[in-house]
Parts: structure tokens; C-alpha cells; sequence
């Protein structure tokens, strides 16, 4: 099969069928089946190793897919090519943030605005929508004043904020973060959550992985448990989070 | 291939073949097919493009093998290489020029030249001198006294540098106390070991330290006498000495630049351009210093050629041959059995880590840089004696070197003697049909060829 | 509007507040260095005369519009490219043939095809081809990265050295060919230095406004995001590949008029202008100069014109080790520009 697209899928936002994917002999992540629901916010945990960082990058095309499906909002791929995501309504952010180092912060956000296809982009200049909506996302991420600084010379936080603002700016119903909280001061904790909060609030499709339990109680409607590559469980945050083999799996007792 | 025969993997079985293998199965197979049927056309020139291959092959294996070390340790390309290798052929051809020019010809002699190779030698042998023996001998010795011993020792080496490279025509006599003293030191060395195993219980140490010092001052100086009076070794003797100061010019340039540089160096693309940049100055002082035209450099070992069923080979291209192989030994030795090969090795998998454990990691890069340029500067010169020599040699030269490495699989020693020879023989094949003139484009074919489909290269680094 | 406003006034600052300008900028040392090479610029000239003037000014126009062509590869999306005078010959073989006297050619040993053509109607020809050689070179050129892309451009280079010297049918090998012609409009033709030089002048700046219109696009952002991180902007749903084959083409065809416009200039064209080493030369102005601006291509290229120049003041070096002795100057550039500026002397990305 050539093609990418196969059939009309179920109403959920994201589904994996069956997805492998190996390196060598490790399974980093196999034949997992997971539905994640169209809006809400649904977060992904397990140990280090489990499989959820490659989770992500499979289901964003960074990772050619070894096996099964992925079937963003309905339509099934069997190969997932990453210029592809946005089209089908998803974009990601990284563990380790990937901003365009030495452009600056104002590049960085418009850059997710304009025209994809280059020979439109080539005739394209600045259009005043996309920097109102650049404006407005600097505003809301609290980065105004150093928008004309480059990227690489923010702090960790700063990067943190301007990634979350760059999948903010692209026009999509589901966004994955990977690890958004990590290594946050609280005031900037605080800040993300309620970038995500807003996010939820428009009825976007939020995923996130975190390993921060207290914040994956208060905010995720959804819990996805994984361990070695497989799905250890999943349902409401609560009764997951407080059963056996999950525990069992976190503390390896 | 090898890591089947290591016996750490299984044996594939069919289901196990992937698209890329199976294309490079059909390339084999057209390989052979290719090779049988100019067989059939002329067994005798297939065998004599095969020993051409082979011959040039083992100047890329050299110089590949060089890449691949520095390359699996640092991770960047040192195109100066390219520089080291024009500068092992120019070394030979300065040495000897009043041999491979006819008296009066050009003037060879440069004191600037002089100047600048004794420091280059001066530093290298200062920086050995502090780097090793400085600190074990500091405890025992006043370090004032030890500096002092060390500088006079520094600056007589830079001395003798100078009076070696501006009296060439003495060359044999001016080195022969160096071989001598060497081959006192080695014998002293062997002597000492063999004998301590049987005597380990005698009391009396005298009478064996005197025994093993005169046998080993006799062998010394007998050697040296032998090479003072042989004015044929100089030739020999040169190979060694312009390889050897290519080598330094290796050190040098990685301690005196590269190394500052690698701390605050983003991307490999700042060493890439970096050694570059040397490669250009380099090349221009030559050009400058030697002219632009080719020169010759003395026959080595005759000009008759051996008759090999019906094909004919230089003893000189049997002796590169040699040459190759026996680098190889000695690297997969040094790099497989020693516990430089185990710093190396740590370096290469984590630099910071290698620090951390103790492992000084300036020295061993420091030293893998120099036997890369050594080798470098012997496949100058191994390729100068075959053709020509020309201060542009050397871009060329690397270019074809680090093709080779990227052929066999960047980072495996194994990878670049394999990917050396290969390349000498797909240039060499490839010509049969086309004309000479091909030769370059004929080997970045095959690059382009192996990264599209196999960009590890023949023997991917585990 | 307010951006363009803002460019505006910082162009103007230094005419209408020079000692604030300079008060302001002191400590930045690009100001210096465009005052040094500038006024370098000025002095050789004023000392020379005009005859000189001329014949560097081409010079420096020919190199100007390679290295800001080049600039769009290395330093706006990060393609250390080595293999640009491929294009460059390219564009001047093209040129050669197409123009070349066809009676002066029947002369001559061996035959090569001719055309006639006059030097406005291959110029075009001239570009498409190199463009269409890059649209080749790039699908290969396009899967690797880094150092390998570095390895492979080399290649190309060599590669299409070779094909100049060898392809005698066409190219007459080291031969070269002979009476290419000069520009020409209607009954004006710019058969003297001077004309050639305006009408170099008048390439050199529509190629800057080519440039200019490319890297002020979308385009030119994304290419810039591309040199970042290619993976990344691919999740944002840019097709980089598609990207960097059209900067290439772009920047190929560029390059392929300045490889005509050399042709014509010349007048006569063997092989041995495509040598690789003038590839590297070509690579190390753009850095010398400056990553991703293009003003930063034309410092870098009145630089490495004016050190040929500048060697002949220096007292103890004799004249026909000037080309050499620039190369060495230019190589210790590099290296101290990698050890301390990696931008280049007025660059915007730091390699």
C-alpha cells in the first residue's frame, strides 16, 4: 500500500492500533492501542524508558512507524510524515526544547505562521494577521519585551514558554506536550498550567507527559499508564493512579 | 562479514535481509560478474588493474585509517591531513632533493623552513617532556632542576632539528647517534626483560646490569656506525623523519588550536572549516616555498618491475603494500590491546566521562592527532614516490582518504583499510573503459553510490 | 510598515547624527570593520587611478554576486556548500558556447558546437542550465548533512571539473574557448572595460534585489529555521526538502549568471578557472565576509579582492607569490574567524 490515507476512523481525537516500534532488540514501544478522546486533557505516564517520549515522536512523525496505525482525527497512516501532522490537526512540542536558536523570538513564532508551500511563501511577506497573532501569543506567554532577543540567549523557562507559545500559534485541534513542566520554577508552573487551562477551555485536544503526579491529578481529565513499550493502564486519573500494578510499576516493589 | 565471524551475532537467516542488503547482494553479484567477464577478456590486465588498485589503495588505507581514528575520537574531520600528507612528500623531497634533482637545479634549502620545523619539533617535544615525565619525576626530583633539565632538552632537540634540516646531505651521519641511542635503549629494554624472567631470584643485580649494558651500548653503536656509513639508508632514514614531523605538525595543530577551539565549537562544521583554513595556508606556504610545478622524488627500491603472471608491479608499490598492512597491525594492536586503546575508546563513547574517570583526554587526543598526521604524511609519501609530488597533492589526497573512510564505515579501523583498497581498486576498474582523466569523478561516484545506499558505510562502527 | 519604518531610520542614523551614530555603535565592532574595509577600498583606489579601479572593480562585482549567491546556501539555510563553482562553470561554458565566433571556432583543431548567440539571449540559457545541473546535484546533495554534505560537495566539485576538462566534444577540454562576446544592446555593445563594469555593476545589483526579495520572504524565514533545526520545522508542517532544493536551484542559477557574465568578461575560458580550490576560495569569502547577510558577501569579496593588492605593498614578498601569499593570509583568516568571530566580520549566524 502506497498510500497514507486509508479509511474514516471512530470520533476520537487520536488512536494508535497495534503500534510497535523497536530499536535493535529493545521494544521501545509494542503493539500498543490506545484512544485518546476528542478534547480534555489526557496525560501519558510511566518510569523512564517506558516508551513515552518514542510515543510521541511516532505519533508526530519524527520516528518512522514499525508496525499497526495511527489515526489522527479519523484518518488512519500507516507511515506518519512530520510535515503532515499539522495538516491532520496535530503538533508537538520536544523534551528537550528545539527553538530556532539564532533567530529571533519574533522569527521563532512567525516562522509556524506563513504559508507552507515555499514557492507561495517566496511571494509572501509579512501579513498583518500573522503578526497580530505573533503579538498576541507573546503577550500571552509573557515574552513581549524580549521578542527582538534571539532564541539562545532565554532562560530555560523562557525556551519552555516560547515553544508552548510556537504549537499555541499553529491553528491545530490536538497538541502533544512532551514533558512541559519539567524543570519549571512555580511561578512558571503556574504560568503553563494556565496556558494549558485556556487550551482546554477552547476545546482543544490537549496530551501531555509529565512526571509530576500532583499536577497530572489536578489537571488531566484522562490517564494513559506505560511500561516497557506497553499500555499498563488507563481511565480516570484517580483510580489509576491508586491501583496496584501501577504502583507496582512506579516503585518496582 | 567480520562481526559474523566474531561469533557475536548470528548467522542471518533470509527472512533477516533488508531492501539495502539485497541491493548490495545484486551489486556483489554484479561485481563478480563484471570482474569474470574481463577476465575472459584479458586475465593479464585484470590482474595488472588489480595490483594498480591495490598500490594506490594502500596510500588510501593509510590516510583512511588516519580519518577514521581521529574521526571515531573527536568526531570531526581534520582536513589539515591533507596538508600532513603534501608535507610527508615535500619532507622526503627536501631531504633528498640533491638525488631526485640534478645539482643546481632549484635551490631547495630554505632557513625559514629550518626555523619553523625545529619549533614545531621544539614544542612538540617540550609538551611530551611536561606531560609525562613532569609530574612522575616532580616528587623526586626539585621541579626547578627538572624544568631546567627539560628546557635544555627541549631546545637541544629544536637544535638538532635545525642542523638536520639544513645539512640534508649528511643526513645518514647526523641521525645515526639518534638510531644508535635508540636501538642501545630498545635493546636494553628486550635485554633487561628477557633476563629478569630467568635471574628473578639472583641477589646480585651487578653483573646483570653490566651484562645488559654493554650488550645493548655495543648493538647501539654499532648500528649507528652502520647507518653513518651507509649514505644509502638516507633515503630510508628521511621517510621517517618527514612522516615523523608531519605527525608533530598534527600535535602541534591540534594542541596549539584545535583543542581551544572544541571548547566553545558549536557544530564540526567551526573544525571543518578551521583546518580548512590551515589546509589553505599550508598548501600556499608550499606552493611558495617549493614552486607549483610537479617534482620527482628519488627512486626508492629501482625502477624494473616484477613480472607477476604476466602482470607487472613495482617493488615499491609491494613495499606500500607492506606499508598499509603493517600500519594496520600496529593500529589495531595499539587501539585493540593497550590502555591507550582503552582511553581512546572511552573518549570516543564520552569525553566528559573519560575526564571524570582520570583519563588525561588532552594527551590521548593529542596523540591519536599525531599518528593520524604520521600516517597522513607516510601516504604522501608513498604516493609522491609512485607519481609525483605537488604542493595541491594533498586536497586530493585527503579527498580520497576520507572517502575511503566514509566507504568502510567512519569510526572502524577495519572499515577504512577495506574502504582504502576498494576505492583504489573501483578507480582503477572503472578506468579500463573510460578514460584516466575519470579517476576522481570514478571514486566520489562510488561515495555518492554507498551514502544513498549504505550511509554507515561497509563495516558500520558498533 | 512600523518594521519598515524602523529599517529606515537606522539607515539614515549615521547621515543625520553621524557622532551619535558613532558614540552609539563604538563599541560594536562591525561599524569598524566596515569603516577599515571601506575606506581600505578607497584609499587603493584613489592611489591606483582609474584604469585599476576598473579592472578590480569587475573582479570584485563577479566574486560579489557569487559569494551573495553562495550566501543564500551557507549562510541562510546552512549548507556548507563547496560545490558552487560547478554552477559558476557551468553558467560560463554555457555562455562560451553559446556565443563563441563560430568563424574564429571552424579555425581551430577540434570543433565544438556554436551558436552565435548574442550575450543577452544566453545569459538566460546560461542560468537555466545551472540551474538544471543543480536540480541534479541537489537530489543527491539533499539527503546528507553536515560534514558528509561538505564530503559530497567536494565531490561535485571534482566531478564537474572533471566533466569541463574532459568532455572535449563540448568544452574543447583544456583548450578552452575562445571569442566569447561581450554584452551588447542593439548598435551599443560594451566592448570596453569601463562599460563592462557598469553592466557587471548593474548584475551585481539585481542580483542583491533577488536576494533581498528572497531572504525578506516567508521564505527566507523558514530557510533560516530550516539551518536551525531541519526536524523541527518539518513538525511545523514545512517540507524542508522541498525548501532547500528551491534555495539551491535558486542560488544555482545565480551563480550560474555570474559564471556567464565571467565568460563574457574574459573572453577566453579553460577549466583551469573551475579548479576546486577557487571553490574553497569561494566558501571561505562568504564566511570571511559574513553568514546570512548580504552585505556581509560584498565586505567579504572587496576583502579577498583588495588583499591581492595589499600584498604587493607588503615589502618582502616577491610579486608572483601574491596569489599565494593572499591564500595564506585568507586561510589564517579562517582560522582565527573560527577561533573568535565564527559569524564572519559582520555576519548574523555564527557557524
Amino acid at each position: 500500500m502506497t498510500g497514507s490515507e486509508t479509511e474514516m476512523y471512530g470520533p476520537f481525537a487520536l488512536e494508535t492500533t497495534e503500534l510497535s516500534k523497536h530499536f535493535d532488540a529493545v521494544k521501545a514501544v509494542d503493539r500498543l492501542t490506545i484512544s485518546i478522546p476528542k478534547a480534555g486533557m489526557t496525560s501519558i505516564v510511566g518510569p523512564n524508558g517506558s516508551g513515552k517520549s518514542t510515543l510521541v515522536n511516532l505519533l508526530s512523525g519524527m520516528l518512522p512507524i514499525d508496525g499497526g496505525m495511527v489515526i489522527i482525527d479519523s484518518v488512519g497512516l500507516k507511515v506518519v510524515k512530520a510535515y503532515d501532522t499539522p495538516s491532520h490537526g496535530l503538533t508537538r512540542t520536544f523534551q528537550e526544547v528545539r527553538l530556532f536558536e539564532q533567530i529571533s523570538v519574533w522569527d521563532n513564532l512567525m516562522v509556524v505562521l506563513t504559508t507552507r508551500k515555499w514557492f507561495s511563501a517566496l511571494m509572501e511577506r509579512d501579513k498583518p494577521s500573522y503578526k497580530e497573532k505573533t503579538v498576541e501569543i507573546l503577550k500571552s506567554v509573557g515574552l513581549w519585551e524580549k521578542r527582538l532577543d534571539l532564541a539562545l540567549n532565554l532562560s530555560y523557562g523562557q525556551r519552555k514558554l516560547l515553544e508552548i507559545g510556537r504549537a499555541l500559534a499553529m491553528d491545530v485541534q490536538i497538541l502533544l506536550f512532551d514533558e512541559p513542566f519539567a524543570g519549571l520554577f512555580p511561578q512558571m508552573l503556574e504560568q503553563v498550567k494556565s496556558i494549558l487551562k485556556d487550551m482546554k477551555a477552547q476545546g482543544r485536544t490537549i496530551i501531555f507527559i509529565s512526571h509530576n503526579m500532583d499536577i497530572v491529578r489536578e489537571l488531566s481529565d484522562r490517564i494513559f499508564v506505560l511500561d516497557s513499550g506497553e499500555l499498563l493502564a488507563e481511565g480516570d486519573v484517580e483510580e489509576v493512579l491508586s491501583s496496584a500494578a501501577v504502583i507496582e510499576a512506579y516503585l518496582g516493589v | 562479514m567480520l562481526k559474523y565471524f566474531s561469533g557475536e551475532r548470528r548467522l542471518p537467516s533470509l527472512s533477516d535481509i533488508t531492501g539495502s542488503q539485497r541491493l548490495a547482494m545484486l551489486l556483489t553479484l554484479m561485481v563478480v560478474a563484471y570482474i569474470s567477464w574481463k577476465i575472459g577478456q584479458s586475465a593479464q590486465q585484470t590482474l595488472q588493474f588489480a595490483f594498480n588498485g591495490v598500490s594506490v589503495g594502500a596510500v588510501y588505507a593509510l590516510l583512511a585509517m588516519g580519518f577514521t581514528m581521529v574521526y571515531g575520537t573527536v568526531w570531526f574531520f581534520d582536513l589539515a591531513f591533507g596538508a600532513a600528507a603534501a608535507m610527508g612528500a615535500y619532507g622526503v623531497f627536501y631531504l633528498r632533493s640533491s638525488e631526485a634533482l640534478q645539482v643546481g637545479q632549484f635551490e631547495v634549502q630554505n632557513v625559514y623552513l629550518n626555523v619553523v620545523m625545529a619549533a614545531v619539533v621544539t614544542g612538540v617535544i617540550g609538551w611530551v617532556l611536561y606531560t609525562w615525565l613532569y609530574p612522575p619525576l616532580r616528587k623526586r626530583i626539585s621541579p626547578s632542576v627538572l624544568l631546567v633539565i627539560g628546557a635544555l632538552l627541549t631546545i637541544g632537540a629544536g637544535i638538532y632539528m635545525f642542523v638536520l634540516l639544513s645539512f640534508p646531505d649528511d643526513l645518514n651521519e647526523i641521525l645515526s647517534p639518534l638510531i644508535g641511542g635508540m636501538v642501545a635503549g630498545a635493546a636494553a629494554m628486550v635485554l633487561s626483560r628477557v633476563y629478569s624472567r630467568g635471574l628473578l631470584g639472583t641477589r646480585n643485580l651487578t653483573p646483570l646490569v653490566v651484562v645488559i649494558g654493554t650488550g645493548a651500548l655495543v648493538l647501539g653503536a654499532f648500528c649507528g656506525l652502520l647507518v653513518a656509513r651507509t649514505p644509502g639508508s638516507s633515503l630510508y632514514l628521511s621517510w621517517g623523519v618527514s612522516s615523523l614531523l608531519a605527525g608533530s605538525v598534527g600535535l602541534a595543530l591540534y594542541r596549539g588550536l584545535y583543542m581551544y577551539m572544541r571548547r566553545k565549537a558549536r557544530s564540526p562544521l567551526i573544525m571543518l572549516v578551521a583546518s580548512l583554513g590551515v589546509l589553505l595556508a599550508i598548501t600556499a606556504f608550499f606552493t611558495i616555498i617549493f614552486q607549483s610545478a610537479p617534482r620527482p622524488l628519488p627512486d626508492a627500491f629501482g625502477s624494473n618491475s616484477w613480472e607477476i603472471g604476466g602482470a607487472r608491479i613495482k617493488p615499491f608499490n609491494v613495499f606500500s603494500i607492506g606499508v598499509a598492512f603493517t600500519a594496520f597491525a600496529a593500529l589495531v594492536l595499539l587501539l585493540k590491546r593497550t590502555s591507550f586503546g582503552k582511553a581512546v575508546r572511552a573518549i570516543s563513547d564520552d569525553e566528559e566521562v573519560a575526564k571524570v574517570v582520570g583519563i588525561n583526554t588532552t594527551a590521548i587526543i593529542a596523540i591519536v592527532f599525531f599518528i593520524g598526521a604520521t600516517l597522513a604524511g607516510l601516504a604522501g609519501l608513498l604516493s609522491g614516490h609512485d607519481t609525483a609530488i605537488q604542493p595541491r597533492m594533498g586536497l586530493l589526497l585527503l579527498l580520497k582518504g576520507w572517502i575511503a573512510s566514509v566507504v568502510g564505515g567512519i569510526g572502524n579501523i577495519y572499515g577504512a583499510i577495506v574502504g582504502g583498497f576498494m576505492l583504489g581498486l573501483v578507480e582503477n576498474y572503472g578506468i579500463w573503459d573510460l578514460a584516466g582523466e575519470w579517476k576522481d569523478a570514478i571514486a566520489f561516484m562510488l561515495l555518492i553510490l554507498f551514502l544513498a545506499f549504505w550511509p554507515k558505510g561497509l563495516l558500520p562502527r558498533r | 510598515m512600523l518594521r519598515n519604518l524602523q529599517v529606515y531610520s537606522t539607515l539614515t542614523q549615521p547621515f543625520r547624527d553621524p557622532w551619535g551614530f558613532l558614540k552609539e555603535r563604538s563599541r560594536n565592532p562591525e561599524l569598524w570593520i566596515n569603516l577599515v574595509v571601506i575606506g581600505g577600498a578607497v584609499l587603493f583606489l584613489l592611489s591606483k587611478g582609474t584604469g585599476f579601479a576598473i579592472t578590480v572593480g569587475t573582479v570584485f562585482a563577479i566574486w560579489a554576486i557569487l559569494a551573495v549567491s553562495l550566501n543564500l546556501v551557507v549562510g541562510f539555510t546552512g549548507l556548507m556548500s563547496v560545490a558552487h563553482i560547478g554552477f559558476f562553470g557551468v553558467g560560463a561554458y554555457s555562455m562560451a558556447i553559446l556565443t563563441s565566433d563560430p568563424l574564429y571556432e571552424q579555425l581551430r583543431s577540434e570543433t565544438i558546437p556554436t551558436f552565435a548567440l548574442p550575450f543577452f539571449a544566453a545569459l538566460p540559457v546560461s542560468m537555466v542550465m545551472a540551474g538544471l545541473v543543480a536540480v541534479a546535484m541537489g537530489s543527491i546533495l539533499n539527503r546528507f548533512r553536515d560534514d558528509i554534505f561538505v564530503l559530497v560537495s567536494f565531490g561535485f566539485a571534482i566531478i564537474s571539473f572533471n566533466v569541463f576538462l574532459n568532455w572535449r566534444e563540448l568544452t574543447r577540454g583544456a583548450f578552452g574557448i575562445h571569442a566569447i562576446a561581450r554584452p551588447a544592446i542593439g548598435g551599443w555593445e560594451a566592448d570596453g572595460k569601463l562599460e563592462f563594469l557598469l553592466v557587471a555593476l548593474v548584475f551585481l545589483g539585481i542580483v542583491m534585489l533577488i536576494t533581498w526579495f528572497i531572504v525578506s520572504s516567508s521564505f527566507g524565514r523558514v530557510l533560516t529555521a530550516i539551518r536551525e533545526d531541519e526536524q523541527a520545522i518539518q513538525v511545523y508542517g514545512y517540507r524542508a526538502a522541498h525548501y532547500k532544493m528551491a534555495v539551491w536551484v535558486l542560488s544555482a542559477m545565480l551563480a550560474g549568471l555570474a559564471g556567464g557574465l565571467f565568460a563574457s568578461w574574459t573572453s577566453f575560458i579553460d577549466p583551469n578557472s573551475f579548479i576546486l580550490l577557487e571553490s574553497i576560495l569561494m566558501v571561505a569569502i562568504v564566511i570571511l565576509g559574513g553568514l546570512a547577510t548580504i552585505w556581509g558577501s560584498l565586505l567579504g569579496a572587496l576583502v579577498f579582492v583588495l588583499l591581492e593588492e595589499g600584498m604587493r605593498f607588503v615589502p618582502f614578498i616577491p610579486t608572483e607569490h601574491i596569489g599565494q601569499g593572499r591564500q595564506i593570509v585568507l586561510g589564517i583568516l579562517l582560522v582565527l574567524l573560527m577561533l573568535f568571530r565564527p559569524q564572519g566580520l559582520v555576519g548574523r549566524y555564527k557557524l
